[in-house]
């Protein structure tokens, strides 16, 4: 008997999670709800990462997206007071203008990933911890180095702009 | 596995545009960095589809996924200290009325 159906099943309920998320994480007007929205489509997002078979990517996700990135959004919104505004205060003045501009590129954009034929199918073959580590560590040793670099950076940069110089 | 790599990709790309519309419409600077969040992730999930299809030799995007992963928590981190650095010189996020660098 095969199980093929529930990956399926799988499937759409995280298509499902991911563009209900997304849409609550624009729309929401409680910002809190927003963030924690925010995490829920990471998580789903991990799922679809091991429905492709790319578990290691997936616990990255899970680690990286919904356990740091979560945290320090939160710690952003509450560090800034939100209030709850009416709806007309809620997008910007130039909304309608973005909107005009950008639906020619999405309308495009759909209908290249819609009409995407590839014929071979996604495959699963054993763990991808294995190439993945050989990739990173042989053939990408150095921009490996450069993103610890770049990291150095950013933590210098964030602590500097957020220092108080008021003694 | 029987999902096409084609169904991957338009989730993908639904995702994106929902992000594009969230940073192009929302006021809230800590909003606007979590739509950028959103479609950096969006194009994870591309990548990955990519490099998991069958036939494809090696894991290079899952690579560049893992390089993405790194420029997205610098990306949170600094925009988090502007948006609060901001915020200390004039107590508002909205986008529309930081306009200190404004000609």
């Amino acid at each position: 008997m095969s199980y093929d159906f529930i990956e399926t099943i799988l499937f759409a309920l995280l298509t499902l999670g991911i563009v209900g998320g997304a849409l609550g994480v624009v729309f929401l007007n409680r910002i809190t709800g927003s963030a924690l929205l925010m995490a829920f489509t990471f998580l789903c997002n991990a799922g679809m990462f091991v429905l492709l078979g790319a578990e290691t990517i997936a616990a990255f996700q899970v680690l990286i997206y919904v356990g740091a990135i979560t945290v320090l959004v939160l710690y952003g919104v509450m560090f800034t007071p939100q209030q709850d505004r009416p709806y007309g205060l809620f997008f910007q003045k130039q909304t309608p203008w973005a909107a005009l501009f950008v639906a020619p590129i999405g309308l495009f954009v759909a209908l290249f990933a819609f009409s995407f034929r590839d014929g071979s199918h996604a495959s699963a073959k054993g763990g991808d911890l294995v190439p993945l580590a050989t990739s990173v560590f042989r053939d990408y040793a150095f921009p490996f180095e450069v993103a610890s670099v770049l990291l150095l950076a950013a933590m210098i940069g964030a602590i500097v702009l957020v220092k108080r110089d008021d003694e | 596995m029987n999902i096409p790599v084609g169904a991957f990709i338009a989730v993908s790309s639904i995702l994106f545009f929902i992000g594009v519309a969230g940073v192009l419409m929302r006021r809230n600077a800590v909003v606007i960095l979590m739509c950028v969040e959103l479609m950096l992730n969006a194009a994870n999930l591309a990548l990955v589809a990519f490099s998991r299809r069958a036939g494809s030799p090696d894991e290079r995007g899952s690579v560049f996924v893992v390089f993405i992963f790194v420029i997205a928590a610098a990306e949170v981190a600094v925009g988090l200290a502007i948006v609060l650095s901001s915020y200390r010189n004039r107590p508002t996020v909205d986008v529309d009325e930081v306009q200190a660098m404004k000609g």
